[in-house]
């Protein structure tokens, strides 16, 4: 029996900040849906804020890397798609705030 | 699928020496200017050089650097051979100091400095294309590239053909070539890079989506035939049809500044940093200067217009867009290198961290109102004015050369 739960999954990927905006990437809605299967098997579906990301190996590995740290975890998969395009509206309340204003430089 | 890996990415010590030495030719430039009064002529050898410092100094320094970072980025391919971009950067400073003092001093090292210059850009628009040949995507980025490279090689070869006409090697008509030149390199070159890689940059900096491209592919196209008009026209003599290419570049940045409009109004980031506050000075900039090259064309209309719409053009729109960009590429080159191994393993800072805020704040600001005052000390020929606006600009480069200082430091 699995003990990983798609909140807990979510929860360990919360620990990795974007270091171009300062936000993790579950409260930025880059974080689509956690697959867990009976083996404790995860497979992550994610997009990012930009396709031209240079960051965006270095971004898969750290969630990968967040979500092998679950105890009893198996393999562990990371899949970034493009649709749907990600989009402000995707991230919480608190983030569009501080983007659209509140944040200083 | 994406695949930008560590593996891509050029290492820090190849890219720095590009924005280090750019921005201090970019000191240099603004210190330059003192010595300058409001009412000159293009074909001075004195202005021609100040031309060069801060277009192969600075401009071309500073965007090779970028390249060398951003191909990869906007390729999503490695470099065919990363290791050329050592070699081009001395080319091409040394290239561009003989250049400079063949202007300023002695016209037979023209030739010297012309020769390292032309050798340095082949090997980057080589490189490049071979680069680009390994690209599965076609983005307007990626084409925007193919056709900058193509008039870069244009305005080097037409270039080093002048340099030999000025140095005595050959006889050319140097005005007609001169004219080509400055269009392939400034409108074929440096204009379409800009707006290929702002089209990639700009969005990612303020997380615009969604947005229609139509108008800056128009921009781009019509841009690209207007350059390739007016370059053929000057080659050939065809005055006639010089004026067709004028009209379509200068529609063509219309669509561009258009298009950044689209992008600035699904901006979602709206915090004014030093990035944001010299994207709107730049493309302020742009405006004013489209608009006083639109009046310059009219009939009888005074030279000084089209002076200072050349001066908010480089100075206020090249100058800030590549300078404000330097707070956002350096720190994420900085973090890259030396932070981005300890993720999950310690703290690390995050980019806004990295750049020195005050100093930055004081390059924005000497450096916007020392724009302002030169280009009104053009307009209205006063060498008073003029000045006060090239010492405040020396004041403000000062604090981007420091700035570019604390952040290469960071963390080190």
């Amino acid at each position: 029996m699995c003990n990983i739960t798609k909140e807990s999954a979510f929860e360990a990927i919360s620990t990795v900040i974007d270091p171009e905006v300062g936000f993790n990437l579950v409260e930025m809605g880059l974080i689509y849906d956690a697959i867990i299967d009976d083996s404790c098997n995860v497979k992550v579906i994610m997009t990012l804020s930009t396709q031209g990301c240079p960051l965006h190996q270095m971004i898969k590995q750290w969630v990968q890397e967040a979500v092998e740290k679950l105890e009893g975890v198996g393999d562990v998969e990371v899949e970034v798609v493009w649709e749907p395009a990600w989009n402000i509206s995707m991230a919480d309340d608190h983030v569009k705030e501080k983007l659209s204003g509140g944040m200083t430089s | 699928m994406l695949a930008i890996g560590k593996d891509f990415a050029p290492p820090l010590k190849l890219i720095s020496p590009y924005f280090k030495i750019g921005v201090t030719f970019y000191l240099l430039a603004m210190v330059a200017l003192l010595s300058f009064s409001s009412t000159f002529t293009y074909q001075e050898m004195a202005i021609a050089g100040w031309i060069h410092l801060f277009l192969l100094g600075f401009v071309m320094v500073v965007i090779f650097g970028a390249m060398a970072q951003l191909i990869p980025v906007v390729l999503e391919v490695g470099h065919a051979i990363v290791d050329l971009y050592y070699v081009i950067l001395p080319l091409l400073g040394v290239g561009a100091v003989g250049m400079v003092l063949g202007f300023w001093v002695n016209p037979a090292l023209l030739s010297y400095g012309g020769l390292l210059v032309l050798v340095a850009m082949i090997i980057f628009a080589i490189e490049a294309f071979a680069t680009l040949k390994k690209a599965e995507i076609k983005t307007l980025t990626v084409k925007t590239i193919a056709v900058s490279n193509t008039f870069l090689l244009l305005g080097i070869l037409s270039g080093f053909v002048i340099a030999l006409g000025l140095s005595g090697a050959i006889s050319v008509d140097v005005n007609a070539i001169l004219k080509a030149h400055v269009y392939a390199v400034l409108g074929g070159f440096v204009l379409l890079t800009i707006m290929g890689l702002s089209l990639t940059l700009i969005p990612m900096f303020s997380l615009a989506h969604g947005f229609d491209e139509t108008p800056i592919k128009r921009g781009f196209n019509l841009v690209a035939i207007g350059v390739g008009i007016v370059f053929v026209s000057a080659i050939f003599g065809i005055d006639s049809i010089a004026w067709v290419g004028y009209i379509l570049t200068l529609t063509g940045i219309g669509f561009y500044i258009y298009q950044i409009y689209i992008i600035y109004k699904l901006t979602v980031r709206k915090e004014m940093d030093i990035w944001a506050k010299s994207m709107i000075f730049g493309f302020s900039s742009l405006m004013l200067s489209l608009i006083l090259a639109i009046l310059s064309f009219l009939p009888n209309a005074d030279e000084v217009l089209l002076h200072t719409s050349l001066w908010f053009f480089m100075i206020g729109f090249i100058g800030f867009l590549i300078n404000g960009h330097l707070y956002k590429i350096v720190p994420f080159l900085v973090w890259f290198e030396r932070f981005s191994p300890l993720v999950g393993k310690e703290p690390v800072p995050m980019l806004h961290e990295m750049y020195p805020k005050e100093k930055a704040n004081m390059m924005f600001w000497y450096s916007s109102i020392g724009t302002v005052l030169g280009g009104v000390g053009l307009l209205v020929e006063s060498d008073y004015l003029f000045q006060s606006g090239a010492s405040l600009l020396v004041v403000g480069a000062i604090f981007l050369y420091l700035s570019m200082s604390k952040m290469l430091s960071y963390g080190k």
